[in-house]
């Protein structure tokens, strides 16, 4: 454990790129880091999931790496995947940190609401549903991780078996309460740069889909490398060119993936490939309905 | 007196699994007084209804939607996908495009495999008091058999360590997946991405970063666990039988792989034909009859008696067997010591120095230039796509009719290694493995951890039915595991 405060506050001044969030978000953060600001506790539940987002978050680079976000940055109460303790004791340890309050409350996956909730238990007596709501109650700021948890996603395709709902439409609440950081799986970068905003003290601003504009502002064809090829069409998988003929989404896809890409090599940088990089079309994953409003994901030429 | 623990949710899987043991003294396992397991249920899972919601969607779209069944093995099921895909167009990938996704398979499995014994398994073994005392690391069980001082302190540094090796496992799949996890690039036909000389350098490079720290850093680890815990090669032997689909395809039509397709069955070795897969509902909540996945359906029955989860138990042949990295290594004749907790985290380590030394070979046969994808479909067929997750054994069957996917049907490996019993009354593989167990303190039962963790089980959800101290399902569990 050898990583220090001082390699974060390193990492974070690497920041400040265009992609970044504020400079000035990231100067209060070094501040507040400076200062010895304490960890903030976080209590991490997962719904109906794949895991897909929080494997995704131990690929982070660009902000910080996973060990600096673990043992220099938040205070992770609870999150089944990483938690030394198990049955009991690690329901003890998110009972705990419920009751101590003031937390944030991470959730991954969606929320299925059928069956009373029944088709998904956390532990002894506790559905999903159940768990959202009593967490909710205690919580500073509520984060939805992944498509799933901010509108349902995957788990809530057609016909939606189980009644799988985001947790802004699980808690039923009117307005934004929730910030949503969608992708299927959600980018590192946009939880953790997410979260370092609120540590930070900003608020970041939201779209009308509850995400942070700084992501996700822009459609992902604006930005696209393909234009700048002059509007060619790839005309079959793999060809170089534009794929809205295939059946990209592009157009109708808010994210910054065009310009973030990946899984970077490391702080700072930006990622190797990305969907359309490997010559595939943008499948939508940030938005709403996705998947059912973006598939078929092919538009292929031949057809029997 | 007999005492029921129940662990829920079971931590550090990928998603959420209960396991209900009763532990008593044993005339036969135990020990002077010494409590053993003598019952054991596993009940995981989750419903999100995977199959149902696949069902009238359009087949090329399977890839992608079964790659979001499991964050920590997607491109096995984009695998199989693919690969039942194309058996029902009756095409072929071209040799590039067949060898791109082997490469991202076997970066994916390199990956699972450091962040399983790392980050899932090695707290089972370490005392990390002194060493690491913050959350998410505390609370945690501490017993007198764990190791401790220099040797805890240099474990939980390679633990950081390999935080960032198997980060970068998938930064060099997503040199032809595109991005991890869930690889756009997997599609039938073959693979979208391209090969081009500063890609597979850019591979190659971190290819033998991988191949150094397996070799340096994860046999040595595993090594030392298993020399201060040599009691447990003779702990968690389970059902006996190992069962492998087979993996890494070497030629176009499959016949030639990397890891081959095999069995071992009350100490003999067999083939595996697919017909003789049938999946067991007594104990399911589940209706609709015992069938093999080609014709498997998919009706919940959340009140049907007796039955205790709601996972299907899939038999070869009637017999219950263990799937994942020592199967797959036993029945390609690369491991032989036994089967107990420590041979699975052995062969596993084995097995990702087996894949990522070979991978280094396949980056030579890349083509750049030559075709990496063959566009196909059909209007109606069927397909079998049968790989390997790095947790063993996972198939795809699909039907389809009318270009939509009428039928399609997953059995992952956790569906055999976490099935409840079967007709015949036979406990799953971790049931079995269990079963004898000892559990030194019942506050602390690290022991069914360590069993567990061995198969490195994958579920999605954690549902469990069963409450400590009552005998009936007290609450309804829910669903498939995984999908």
């Amino acid at each position: 454990m050898n990583v220090t405060r001082r390699d974060f506050l390193k990492a974070s001044a690497a920041i400040a790129g265009a992609l970044a969030l504020k400079g000035s978000v990231l100067m209060q953060l070094q501040k507040t880091m400076a200062a010895g600001g304490s960890k903030p506790p976080v209590i991490w539940l997962q719904g109906q999931g794949c895991t897909g987002c929080s494997v995704s978050l131990l690929n982070s680079t660009y902000y910080m790496t996973i060990d600096q976000l673990l043992i220099n940055t938040l205070d992770v109460k609870f999150h089944p995947t990483v938690m030394a303790a198990a049955g009991g004791l690690a329901v003890g340890a998110a009972e705990a940190a419920r009751n101590a309050g003031g937390y944030v409350l991470v959730i991954e996956g969606a929320v299925p609401s059928g069956e009373k909730g029944d088709y998904c238990h956390i532990w002894p007596g506790m559905t999903m549903l159940n768990a959202l709501k009593t967490f909710a109650q205690g919580a500073d700021v509520i984060l939805a991780v992944g498509t799933c948890a901010c509108y349902g996603g995957m788990s809530a395709g057609s016909p939606n078996p189980t009644g799988a709902k985001g947790v802004d439409a699980a808690l039923g609440r009117s307005g934004t309460s929730v910030i949503n950081i969608p992708g299927c799986p959600a980018h590192p970068d946009w939880i953790i740069g997410t979260v370092a905003a609120l540590l930070a003290g900003d608020t970041p601003e939201l779209d009308d889909e509850g995400r942070p504009k700084v992501f996700f502002d822009t459609e992902v064809h604006k930005r696209c490398p393909n234009r700048a090829l002059g509007g060619g069409q790839a005309a079959v998988l793999s060809d170089v060119g534009c794929l809205s003929g295939l059946g990209c989404r592009g157009q109708q896809t808010h994210a910054d993936c065009p310009l973030r890409k990946w899984n970077a090599a490391g702080p700072g940088e930006l990622g190797v490939n990305w969907c359309v990089g490997a010559r595939n079309p943008c499948q939508g994953c940030t938005e709403p309905d996705f998947p059912d409003g973006m598939s078929p994901f092919y538009h292929l030429k031949k057809r029997i | 007196m007999a005492t029921t623990i129940t662990i829920d949710p079971l931590t550090r899987l990928e998603g959420h699994l209960a396991i209900e043991v009763i532990v008593d003294i044993d005339n036969k396992k135990s020990k002077g007084n010494q409590l053993v397991v003598v019952d054991a249920k596993s009940s995981g899972t989750m419903f999100r209804g995977f199959e149902m919601i696949l069902r009238g969607r359009d087949p090329l779209d399977a890839p992608h939607y079964t790659q979001r069944i499991c964050g920590v093995c997607p491109i096995s099921h984009g695998m199989a996908s693919c690969l039942n895909l194309e058996k029902a167009f009756r095409v072929t990938a071209p040799d590039n495009g067949r060898i791109m996704r082997n490469l991202v398979l076997g970066a994916n499995f390199i990956m699972s495999h450091i962040l399983h014994f790392y980050h899932l398994a090695a707290l089972d073994y370490i005392n990390t008091t002194g060493v690491i005392d913050i959350a998410p690391w505390v609370p945690r069980y501490v017993t007198p058999d764990m190791v401790s001082g220099q040797t805890a302190v240099e474990l939980v540094n390679h633990y950081v360590q390999a935080l960032t090796i198997r980060r970068k496992a998938h930064q060099m799949a997503a040199i032809f997946g595109g991005k991890l996890p869930c690889a756009p690039s997997f599609v039938p036909g073959g693979c979208t991405e391209v090969p081009k000389e500063n890609k597979i350098d850019d591979f190659r490079t971190l290819l033998n970063e991988q191949r150094a720290f397996i070799d340096s850093t994860y046999i040595p680890d595993v090594l030392t666990v298993a020399g201060a815990y040599p009691q447990y090669y003779q702990i968690g032997e389970g059902c006996g039988n190992l069962l492998a689909y087979g993996v890494f395809d070497l030629n176009a039509s499959g016949t030639s792989k990397l890891l081959r397709r095999g069995r071992y069955t009350d100490g003999q070795t067999g083939t595996v034909e697919p017909a003789k897969i049938i999946e067991y509902l007594k104990y399911s909540k589940y209706t609709g009859g015992n069938k093999n996945p080609a014709d498997g359906v998919t009706e919940p029955d959340v009140d049907k008696s007796g039955a205790y989860s709601w996972l299907k138990a899939p038999r070869y042949d009637n017999k219950v067997h263990e799937v994942g990295p020592l199967a797959r290594m036993w029945v390609d004749n690369n491991y032989s010591r036994g089967i107990s907790v420590l041979d699975r985290h052995a062969a596993r380590a084995m097995e990702a120095k087996l894949v990522a030394d070979t991978m280094v070979g396949w980056l030579d046969e890349l083509v750049v230039g030559e075709p990496v994808y063959k566009e196909s479909t059909i209007r109606s067929g069927s397909g079998i796509g049968l790989t390997e997750a790095p947790r063993g054994a996972l198939g795809h069957w699909i039907t389809i009719r009318n270009r939509k996917i009428d039928r399609y049907q997953v059995v992952t490996p956790t569906n055999w290694n976490a099935s409840p019993k079967d007709d015949l009354e036979q406990r799953g593989p971790i049931e079995q493995a269990l079963i004898g167990t000892p559990v030194a303190d019942l506050n602390q039962p690290v022991e069914i951890l360590r069993v567990v963790h061995s198969f490195d089980p994958c579920l999605a959800c954690s549902v469990h039915m069963l409450r400590p101290g009552r005998d009936k399902p007290v609450a309804i569990v829910h669903t498939r595991p995984s999908i």
